[in-house]
């Protein structure tokens, strides 16, 4: 049995209900209210995760806290191509972790002016919008080159990967924390595509991509 | 009371005088709960820094020149007013039932004028789009006729027999179904929408939005929701109502210009929109000059 | 300082994106001088540059759904057609056509040195021919444009300046010379956009992108120095005032489209095939279902279905059956038509709207009334929603348009050579017992519809699920009775006597009526009445609506009461 603890408007649940449904695992979910409620900072959640944290997964009998560990272990026990999570390639392994570091950033820049706007927790808005354009440019930038050298995702080969997941609630949202992504275009191109991944749910703030390829074509001219 | 110009877009002139429709109104400052016994919060109204504090008593005062202001407190919020506001608040008489349970949602800030977010509450064609298997679903998108009046003597818009194809309007239900709602606009900023309650058909319940205007074009909105509901827990209902606002929020931080335009030339009407023309004239009509592009006269 | 914002303002192209930026069923983000766009390439190739605002609620239309076709608004799903911006569809009120003609802003595009480019105004003169280019990755800058511009100069050698807002160099550092566009996106907002003559390998475009970030660090360090402008504050044109208002039903209007015929060929025995071409530019906007009256050179209107595809607006498509007792219509198609020959039609009128918001959609076309089944069957396949496509024909060689039907794959039925009863049991069966949110949709000659309709009737089908459109009215019209009519808005009385229809009458004395077929079938002239009993004699309103007694259609229905107050 597989268990989230979850609050619906954070970005770090998102990654995981979103791996979650992926990869076709079901479970069951737990409604930790952060906000208004403070419920993170109860007794009984202590008791989950001394640090007051979501999301937490219960699976089988281990608690795992945090988005990236979650999708480490999803990744690791559900999925058996090992696509999502390619540990096993010593090229492409330290660069998921880079991402991992990447998110992170993300989530303390983008990911907190978000919540200041939305919940009225204090933020120095000026200065996190700043830091999270920083790090807007440079993924556009990757991504651009990326597109150039025929690759779609966010490090190489032909399938996302558990970097993907990660990095993606917090760039979706941020426009959520005033920071736009006009200026990203290739930034809002991978939207696009992480967004028609087979099993890709919305959140609250998320709308789905057009789909990919219609049925048919649109009736093209006759000569 | 000077006003600062909100940004580079305001059509109004450098400072501008609150319409007297809105000073001497109630408005929400914050929800209760966000100021507990010995707690302060400092929040903004009309672009003016204020401060709200309960030790013995409740207080609220401007951060500018201390001056403290009048306050009550009213379904789960802290209102407050720059005028001379009436003894009380409008009434939402259910809010009194003994057995209904009153939950503030939440208190979420939006980048967005309060009128437009109040249009968005009233507006049901959006359920199929924006709620998608929640509040509706395509391929059942019709807004049937419904009503609209303007109420002289409670000065407030009422609609009424309003009803939308809800996929799955209860949790017995294994067929979709018309849902019943009316709304209430009793206060520029305000809304009050009355759902017929799945487990009790001879009763409604209650949902409402009350906007804080912290600058004509950023919002607190503060969402109140009284329940005859047994089943589920608060943290449930929250989630909810969050979930739902979350999903308006996108939407209402992509409108432009994020000021409700008062010009019927503005947009483009059609008649399911019949509520929300009615709102836009009562605004005219009552001179409200903040969170909105007043109507050009020729 | 360079150009200010008035003289940026001129009617002068900017590149707002790279061809690159838009990919398969994107929308892209752009923005000039203040003005926010969307942008996205539909199916067929074209590049669309709309304002970023859905006409109803003000919503960006960026964070839409490009489908292909057209662009569809995330808040309540209106649909806009590609090229045109004309709406159409209003999910809201599924039963009724957006007659209005809702449009949204569109903005001359071009493409060009692997540049998309747009003109704030129709002014805009003309490019030169197309030149193929690659373009760099686009650089946006926080400064004013003047800014960019001038600090391209500086650090370049060799410039040739390209007015307004460009130069080509030898940027220093760079590995080469480019030409430099500079987009100004808002006052103190730019993207440099530099193009190559020559496809680079991937090491050319990241030292030319190293070059690029270090000069946009640098003005960006300028910037911060100086107070900068305002942003530009948008234009947002008022609607007209014909859209602002809430009519309830609306007519359509006459108006002359010049078209030519492109191609004419046999879609099947006795069916002559017409693809009419704008003579510049695309056709205006239609909605599934619509109709155009055609003017034929011997003076003759007559009305046709359009069977295309949504977002299709390079060419109408019709098809027109040679009738055995022709008036003069389909034998002057048949015979005389040729391609090449210019005619004018009217601009679509859709009296035979589709609704989309059926669990599933039944269409029943016998023989040449596929036509506009076609062209809603399109639809719905576009938007994914489910139907059944039942098509009824003589022989497989009687049967219109057999390729484009052939494009909805399975299902679609045909039903070849049945006698009555065999047609009758076929419907019986397509039809089946009504269910919640089912609509089916007949088009075909008038005893099939009679039978298709009983037959619904029988099922329990209510008339609101029952959907038709006769091509003729063959009933007899009785226009023996003489009766007064009031014009409620105009303040005129008028009398109708026998042998005259009402909108003769109306006609003489001055008042201007829409009108197409004549005859009671399309639903042009269709009237609200206020007072009086009507005695109908159209085949365009079902029981229903005859029984409410409310509306009417002036070419051939009358009044059995001594007067009738109509709302004109």
């Amino acid at each position: 049995m597989v268990t989230l603890y979850d609050f619906e408007l954070s970005a770090n649940c998102y990654s995981v209900r979103l791996m979650l449904s992926i990869l076709g695992v079901h479970y069951e979910t737990v409604s930790v209210d952060i906000y208004p409620g403070s419920d993170n900072r109860s007794e009984w959640f202590g008791k989950l995760n001394p640090e007051g944290t979501l999301p937490v997964l219960v699976d089988g009998g281990y608690i795992i806290s945090d988005a990236n560990p979650c999708l480490i272990h999803l990744a690791g026990k559900y999925d058996d191509t090992d696509r999502w999570h390619p540990i096993q390639d010593w090229m492409v392994y330290p660069l998921m972790l880079g991402w991992f570091d990447f998110a992170r950033r993300l989530t303390a820049s983008a990911g907190v002016a978000r919540t200041g706007v939305a919940f009225g927790w204090n933020a120095d808005l000026p200065a996190l919008q700043a830091e999270a354009h920083r790090l807007l440019r440079r993924l556009d930038e990757h991504l651009w080159f990326g597109e150039k050298q025929g690759r779609d995702w966010l490090v190489a080969g032909e399938h996302p990967t558990i970097a993907d997941i990660a990095v993606f609630p917090d760039v979706v949202l941020s426009e959520e924390g005033g920071v736009s992504r006009q200026d990203y275009p290739a930034v809002r191109r991978w939207l696009d595509r992480v967004r028609r991944i087979p099993g890709f749910v919305v959140m609250s703030g998320v709308f789905p991509a057009a789909p990919e390829r219609s049925t048919v074509p649109l009736d093209l001219r006759r000569s | 009371m000077g006003l600062k110009k909100s940004g580079g877009t305001s059509e109004m002139g450098h400072s501008k005088t609150l319409a007297p429709a809105l000073r001497d109104l109630w408005h929400v400052i914050a929800a209760s709960q966000e100021v507990p016994m010995g707690g302060r919060r400092v929040t903004t109204l009309f672009d003016t820094g204020l401060t709200v504090s309960r030790n013995e008593r409740l207080r609220v005062a401007r951060n500018d020149d201390g001056t403290l202001l009048p306050v009550i407190e009213r379904y789960g919020c802290i209102w407050t007013s720059f005028g001379s506001p009436s003894a009380d608040l409008f009434p939402i008489l259910e809010y009194g039932e003994s057995d209904r349970r009153n939950i503030i949602a939440g208190s979420i800030g939006v980048n967005v004028s309060a009128p437009r977010a109040i249009e968005n509450f009233l507006d049901m064609g959006h359920f199929p789009y924006v709620h998608t298997d929640i509040l509706g679903a395509e391929p059942h998108t019709e807004v049937k006729e419904y009503d609209v009046e303007i109420s002289f003597e409670r000065d407030e818009i009422l609609a009424t027999r309003c009803r939308f194809f809800q996929p799955k309007a209860a949790l017995t239900a294994t067929e979709g179904q018309d849902v019943d709602y009316i709304y209430r606009v009793p206060h520029p900023y305000c809304s009050v929408l009355y759902k017929s309650c799945p487990t009790d058909e001879s009763r409604l319940d209650v949902i409402a939005i009350f906007c804080q205007p912290m600058t004509e074009e950023t919002i607190r909105a503060h969402l109140m929701l009284s329940m005859i509901d047994a089943d589920n827990t608060d943290a449930g209902i929250r989630r909810f109502q969050q979930t739902i606002f979350g999903q308006d929020r996108p939407i209402l931080e992509n409108q432009y210009p994020k000021r409700l335009p008062l010009d019927p030339r503005a947009e483009t009407p059609i008649r399911a929109d019949k509520s929300a023309i009615a709102y836009r004239r009562w605004l005219s009509q009552k001179g409200v000059n903040y969170g909105v592009i007043p109507q050009q006269l020729s | 300082m360079g150009l200010g914002v008035a003289e940026l303002r001129q009617a002068a192209w900017y590149p707002v994106a790279s061809s690159d930026d838009l990919p398969f069923r994107h929308v892209y983000h752009g923005q000039l001088l203040g003005q926010e766009l969307a942008i996205w390439r539909a199916d067929d190739g074209y590049v669309n540059i709309w304002e970023n605002r859905c006409l109803h609620r003000g919503v960006r239309l960026s964070i839409g759904i490009n489908d292909g076709a057209e662009l569809k608004c995330q808040y309540h799903g209106w649909r806009y057609a590609n090229r045109t911006a004309g709406c159409t569809y209003i999910p809201a009120h599924p039963a009724d056509a957006p007659a209005r003609r809702i449009t949204n802003r569109t903005y001359p595009v071009k493409e060009r040195f692997g540049l998309v480019w747009a003109a704030l105004s129709a002014d805009a003169p003309e490019m030169d021919v197309a030149e193929a280019g690659f373009a760099l990755r686009p650089m946006p800058v926080n400064a004013l444009p003047e800014m960019v511009l001038s600090a391209l100069v500086a650090r370049g050698e060799a410039v040739t300046q390209l007015p307004p807002l460009g130069a080509a160099l030898v940027l220093a550092g760079a590995p080469g010379r480019a030409t430099y566009f500079v987009q100004p996106v808002d006052s103190a907002r730019a993207v440099i956009r530099g193009v190559l003559d020559a496809e680079p390998d991937v090491d050319t475009l990241m030292a030319f992108n190293a070059v690029l970030a270090r000069l946009r660090d640098a003005v960006e360090a300028e910037a911060r120095a100086i107070e900068l402008p305002d942003p530009i504050v948008p234009r947002y044109e008022p609607v007209s005032v014909e859209l602002a208002t809430m009519p309830d039903r609306v007519i359509g209007r006459q108006a002359t489209v010049r078209v030519m015929v492109r191609r004419r060929w046999q879609a099947a025995l006795d069916v002559t095939g017409i693809e009419l071409a704008p003579l510049s530019g695309h056709l205006p906007t239609f909605q599934p279902g619509a109709h155009i009256d055609l003017h034929l050179p011997n003076g003759l209107v007559r009305q046709y279905s359009i069977t295309n595809g949504p977002g299709d607006l390079t060419g109408y498509t019709i098809a027109v059956k040679r009738e055995a007792g022709s008036r003069g219509g389909s034998a002057a198609i048949a015979e005389t038509l040729r391609e090449g020959d210019v005619l004018a039609v009217s601009e679509p009128r859709n009296n035979f709207p589709l609704r989309r918001d059926a669990v599933r959609t039944t269409f029943i076309a016998g023989g040449i009334g596929l036509t506009p089944l076609l062209s809603m069957a399109r639809a719905l396949q576009r938007q994914g929603l489910a139907f059944d496509f039942h098509a009824f024909a003589r022989s497989a060689e009687h049967l219109p348009l057999g390729p484009e039907l052939e494009a909805l794959g399975d299902r679609v039925s045909r039903h070849f050579g049945l006698g009555p009863p065999e047609t009758a049991e076929a419907i019986r069966q397509v039809l089946g017992a009504h269910s919640f949110a089912r609509h089916v949709y007949i088009c075909g000659p008038g005893p099939m519809l009679e039978l298709a309709r009983g037959i619904a009737s029988e099922l329990g089908w209510p008339d609101e699920a029952v959907h038709y459109e006769y091509f003729k009215n063959t009933h007899e019209i009785d226009t023996s009775s003489s009766f007064t009519v009031e014009l409620a808005r105009s303040a005129l009385s008028l009398t109708v006597p026998a042998g005259r229809s009402i909108l003769e009458v109306m006609r003489e004395n001055g008042i201007e009526a829409p009108s197409s077929c004549e005859q009671g079938a399309c639903g042009t002239c269709l009237t609200r009445v206020l007072e009086g009993e009507i005695d109908h004699q159209d085949v365009y309103l079902n029981g229903t609506e005859k029984a409410a007694g409310n509306v009417m259609m002036t070419c051939v229905s009358r009044a059995k009461s001594a007067r009738l107050v109509l709302d004109i």
